[in-house]
């Protein structure tokens, strides 16, 4: 390949361009199994292997892809989903912030904190649904409350051990220097919590995205309160109309949505820490 | 005790009577595994104003113990440790330490980690800064302020702790093997820097240390000490003005004896 140019040797000339081959084949892998599945998929339909009814062809799904993106009814009910996700897990992870801070920090706030929340946080977050629903109804507050709900617990769990796990020798610095209290939590422990609060975003975000859909999809579609919106309620007509083309739409836009969530939060800690990088 | 910039501690007086640090009858036991470590057993020992003091001794002797008493990290059993008469109950911006991991906070820059030392002291943001500055150029850092820990070598991170130890002109500076980490180079660099700090500063250092050679280099007095339980085995005066010479018959022959009496523990043992 370089015999052409021997003036550059081939370690020079190689060395700027293989991280960007190596993103690129890593693309190419993560690609190969959708890719794959989708030819599999197309071979299945075109062959008339099954019914069309259940198991819309590739073309079809893409072709209401392009209709619902069109008529606005994906981007609305994207951005409904998108707004109450990040409302309710703002408040659930300020919520849990906070209350995992004070529990970190204080020996008796963890002592009569600490078994309650524990107990809570094994009960299944739709589990939640029969008794909220009893206080806050059908509507908007209730489904806040329940993405909230799911977001605090990660968070407060992830704030109370990266408080209380903050190294001896750092908080003996602390000691030696004075530090009152308030600068050697703003210095000290949660700069040393960070990384444990960075990963607790992560799974609250990611449990408050499942808790979106669910509380959509379940709570008030139909019966009481209308249709409501959002991608759960996309996905519950489409489910009730059996337009299995839609059905895909919806899940398909789901995960392309919450991978980029999640991407956004790994970028964001990465440049959050740039001292633990080493 | 509120300290200030402006009005560094009066200079200790040379012919006091008084020790800079007076440490009696101190004892400390450490609970190990369900069992019991005694690291120090009725230790007396007094640090005279502006002496460099070292401690050395086999591992478990108590000479790390030792200085975390005086910086009152930790609190004896028995005994009592002073420093200019009050008694010592907890750590103190007038007792600066610098330990053997350099313990510089990785998400602060080297100057705010300096300054860091100055948030408990009065004194106006300005007058702060132009102090962290002073200790940077003191250490040799300059040109590394905005740069974070995990930027600097070994050599660095122990230059930037000792100013931050340094920052609010304490009145006394506990060294727990501070160069221990470093390539033996680097070592004998930081040990001049070290002796450069303290007649530059004037006041007392305690130093822990494993090196033999180290501590004849810049101290006025070592303390060796004896394991299984702690305590002090013999006090050598080493004389001689510095820089000493490492390679002079007085600075061989002192150096010899301090290494005989450990190895000699160490057959016994």
């Amino acid at each position: 390949m370089s015999t052409a140019a021997p003036t550059s040797s081939p370690a020079q000339t190689s060395s700027p361009v293989r991280p960007a081959l190596t993103r690129l084949g890593r693309l190419w892998r993560g690609a190969l199994l959708p890719i794959a599945l989708i030819a599999i998929w197309a071979a299945v339909s075109a062959a008339g292997l099954v019914n069309p009814e259940l198991f819309s062809p590739p073309q079809i799904v893409l072709h209401t892809a392009i209709e619902d993106f069109a008529s606005g009814a994906v981007p609305f009910a994207l951005a409904a989903t998108l707004l109450r996700a990040l409302i309710g897990s703002a408040i659930g992870i300020s919520a849990g912030f906070l209350v995992g801070t004070l529990l970190g920090l204080s020996g008796i706030a963890r002592r009569i904190g600490d078994p309650t929340i524990n107990s809570a946080r094994q009960i299944a977050l739709f589990a939640w649904i029969p008794l909220l629903s009893a206080w806050f109804g059908n509507g908007e507050l209730m489904k806040i409350t329940l993405i909230a709900l799911g977001a605090f617990f990660p968070m407060a769990l992830a704030a109370e051990a990266g408080c209380r796990n903050v190294p001896v020798p750092y908080r003996e610095i602390g000691r030696v220097l004075e530090l009152d209290r308030l600068t050697t939590l703003r210095r000290i422990v949660l700069p040393a919590a960070t990384p444990a609060l960075l990963a607790g975003l992560e799974l609250s975000l990611n449990i408050a995205w499942l808790g979106t859909f669910g509380a959509e999809y379940l709570i008030g579609t139909g019966y009481i309160n209308g249709m409501g919106d959002g991608l759960g309620a996309y996905l519950a007509a489409a489910r009730e109309f059996a337009r299995m083309d839609r059905v895909i739409v919806g899940v398909v836009s789901l995960a392309v949505v919450g991978l980029a969530l999640d991407r956004a939060v790994v970028l964001l800690s990465r440049r959050a820490l740039p001292w633990s990088r080493h | 005790m509120v300290q200030t910039l402006d009005a560094p501690h009066a200079a200790p007086v040379a012919a006091s009577h008084r020790s800079d640090i007076d440490i009696r009858n101190v004892s400390k036991t450490f609970a190990v595994d369900g069992g019991t470590v005694q690291a120090l057993a009725d230790v007396s020992l007094a640090v005279r104003p502006g002496e460099f003091i070292s401690l050395v001794g086999p591992s478990g002797c108590g000479k790390s113990t030792l200085l975390r008493l005086i910086a009152g990290l930790d609190v004896p059993d028995s005994g009592t440790v002073a420093v200019d008469g009050q008694k010592v109950t907890k750590p103190s911006l007038t007792r600066g330490i610098v330990f053997q991991d350099h313990r510089l906070l990785p998400w602060l820059s080297v100057e705010a980690n300096v300054l860091l030392s100055l948030n408990s002291v009065a004194g106006a943001a300005e007058e702060k800064r132009t102090r962290v500055a002073e200790l940077i150029r003191l250490v040799g850092l300059s040109g590394f302020e905005k740069a974070l820990p995990h930027q600097l070598s070994g050599g660095m991170s122990q230059r930037a702790a000792i100013a931050r130890a340094l920052a609010p002109r304490p009145r006394l500076l506990l060294l727990d093997e501070p160069l221990g980490a470093l390539d033996s180079l680097t070592r004998g660099y930081l040990q001049e820097e070290l002796l450069r700090l303290w007649e530059h500063e004037g006041i007392a250092m305690v130093m822990v240390t494993h090196d033999v050679e180290e501590a004849v280099f810049l101290s006025n007095r070592v303390v060796v000490m004896d394991p299984r339980p702690g305590r002090v085995r013999q006090i050598f005066d080493i004389a001689g003005a510095r820089p000493r010479q490492r390679t002079e018959r007085a600075f061989v022959e002192v150096k010899q004896d301090i290494l005989d009496l450990l190895h000699l523990h160490r057959h016994a043992a």
